[in-house]
């Protein structure tokens, strides 16, 4: 399992990726979301405030109202964000499970294939 | 680090949320239950089950039922196809409380019968998609032209130019807005309904034998229901909207709702149709709504009934085009499928996927414009629906033995009767698989024949090239860059 430090790790090295990428942040250009996170094994949770395309934050706890609500264990998502795995393949499983609109699980996922579409 | 705002006024409470490591011995706890900003409730989930459903083939898919079953025996048949769709219903409902998730149908098969099972028959399924798009361009692009009074040959025009736009507003990423799409299905489905009323009070042809199922030969009433099970086709695609729906109930209700009003539509629709206009006449006929409008109300109902046509154009290529190019993405990121059908434009689209479901559809239009087999495409769509509702069955009878989870909907003698789903859609499957879409009283292996190398080529597909795509890309992903995450620092020594 992991700790909120690797997770932040995960996300401060995710949020420069993202925000660093000038064909994503034209891609998102019309995308503003909340997005929350729950880690399934630890209880954790954060959330990520994205504006128009842009990473603006990536609060501890639940902020706003969610757009998407993305739950799996700490592990696959500190992997997740540091591009070490497709989590295409893991929702495909059942092992990351999305709420929020078919659009919106895309775009999420688009981000990862855009930044590391190697993984 | 990433930065860590003060949380804003009505946000969840930071005390609320612990982040804590669970390695210090606190327990999990489960994770609470969240409102999503947009999410869609019963009417919308319905109307998107149904409007999945209606798309301008049904229209063909009744005269279908029609040569089976004559005249008012139609309406019994679509009546005893919808009894069996209810039963598919608490199937799906019961599946997709376990798995509520957009992969709906790929995941159930998959944790049931295994990975390659799974994809074999999710690739086959997805055929009818682009069968019912080429079909629907067809059907609206002869519509036009009819009424337009052009030459035929130029339907394939019409039927290129709505494909086209299509594609176009795909790759430009426009989507019809949830309201849009629910007045369209319910305006669609009551315009049907009225036209279909006014044509059954018609003076007419009457309604003969209205529980003669069987007029027609010996099975055909065994055909008759199989052909109605296609009318209600692609409703359970609901399910792929489940991680969007305010509570899992919602998708329950609109996998019994939906059906419901598409037996009411269909079976009105069927009544007016064989009151009101000869059979030779609808029989070989690609429009039949606008007979029964003409029929009906003149050039006033005629009128209508197109435009209710080209209304159920907007729900099959925004619904169609969607559902089936998310999942050639899905696919392709999952390594199933070339890598190239997960590239995406500057609005997010998977473009190649968009552009190669065009082509295939077009493809398949002209086929069906230059050999006026429209009526064999209803066939194999029916046979491969009463097939996916036989696996379904096996999906439930696998998984009530392999998850003990509890599910927010649970069948009711679910078992025994799965098990009489896998018989019935199994000679459902056989009884529309070997049937002449054009004669009740002959046989042909037309529809088996198509659906034979439809799964063959998916068979191949799965065995041959997706492992080679794998290993490519397995490839590929370790000799591109090491594991980026740092490792974990051991623990320090006591």
């Amino acid at each position: 399992m992991a700790d909120w430090d690797e997770l932040g790790e995960a996300l401060a090295d995710y949020t420069i990726s993202c925000n660093g990428n000038d064909r994503l942040r034209k891609m998102q250009r019309d995308w503003s979301r909340t997005l929350h996170f729950v880690c399934s094994d630890t209880g954790s949770m954060f959330s990520m405030l994205v504006e128009r395309g842009e990473i603006v934050g990536t609060p501890e706890g639940h902020v706003g109202t969610p757009d998407i609500v993305v739950t799996t264990d700490s592990e696959t998502f500190c992997d997740m964000f540091w591009g070490d795995l497709n989590p295409v393949q893991k929702y495909l499983r059942g092992e990351i499970t999305v709420k929020g609109s078919q659009e919106d699980v895309m775009r999420l996922d688009a981000i990862s294939y855009v930044i590391w579409p190697d993984a | 680090m990433p930065e860590h705002p003060p949380a804003p006024a009505g946000s969840a409470p930071r005390a609320g949320s612990p982040l804590h490591d669970a390695s210090a011995g606190s327990a999990p706890s489960p994770a609470p239950a969240l409102a999503l900003r947009r999410s869609i409730g019963t009417a919308t989930a319905t109307a998107t089950s149904a409007g999945l459903a209606f798309a301008a083939i049904d229209y063909l898919g009744v005269v279908s039922v029609l040569t089976y079953a004559a005249g008012a025996a139609a309406s019994l048949a679509i009546a005893v196809g919808g009894v069996l769709v209810l039963l598919v219903s608490a199937i799906f409902a019961e599946l997709n409380g376990l798995y509520p998730t957009a992969a709906g149908i790929r995941l159930y098969l998959g944790r049931a019968v295994g990975n390659r099972t799974a994809l074999i028959v999710t690739f086959t399924y997805m055929t009818t998609v682009v069968m019912v798009i080429a079909a629907d361009a067809f059907i609206i692009g002869s519509a036009i032209r009819y009424v337009l009074g052009e030459s035929p040959a130029l339907a394939y025009l019409w039927i290129a130019a709505l494909l086209g736009m299509a594609t176009t507003a795909n790759l430009l990423g426009v989507r019809l807005a949830g309201w849009v799409q629910t007045t369209v299905t319910y305006s669609v489905l009551a315009g049907t309904g009225v036209m279909s009323v006014v044509a059954v009070v018609h003076h007419g042809r009457g309604f003969p034998h209205p529980v003669d199922l069987f007029g027609k030969g010996a099975v055909s009433g065994v055909q008759a229901v199989a052909f109605a099970l296609f009318l209600y086709a692609a409703f359970e695609w609901v399910t792929t909207t489940s991680e969007e729906a305010r509570t899992p109930p919602v998708i329950t209700r609109a996998l019994f709702v939906a059906p419901v009003l598409i037996w009411v539509v269909a079976s009105l629709f069927a009544l007016g149709l064989a009151h009101l206009v000869p059979f030779a006449r609808f029989h070989g006929s690609a429009y039949p709504q606008l007979l029964v409008g003409q029929a009906a109300l003149g050039t006033v109902g005629e009128l209508w009934m197109l435009a209710l046509t080209v209304l159920t154009a907007l729900n099959t290529f925004n619904g169609g085009f969607l559902v089936a190019s998310r999942f050639l993405y899905a696919a392709a990121r999952e390594g199933n499928l070339p890598r190239a059908f997960a590239r995406l434009n500057l609005r997010a689209v998977p473009w190649l996927a968009v552009s190669a479901l065009s082509v295939l559809s077009a493809a398949v239009a002209a086929v069906v414009f230059a050999t006026d087999q429209w009526l064999l495409l209803v066939a194999v769509g029916a046979t491969i629906e009463a097939g996916i509702y036989a696996f379904a069955s096996v999906c439930l009878v696998v998984l009530r033995r392999r998850e003990a989870r509890p599910r927010p909907f649970r069948l009711r003698l679910g078992r025994p009767l799965a098990v009489v789903g896998i018989g019935v859609f199994g000679l459902l499957f056989v009884a529309t698989g070997f049937s002449d879409p054009k004669d009740a009283h002959r046989f042909s292996v037309a529809p088996m024949a198509v659906i034979a190398v439809l799964a063959v080529l998916s068979s191949v597909y799965v065995l041959v090239a997706v492992p080679r795509l794998r290993a490519a890309a397995a490839a590929r992903a370790a000799a591109a860059r090491p594991r980026r995450r740092p490792p974990r620092s051991a623990p320090a020594a006591p």
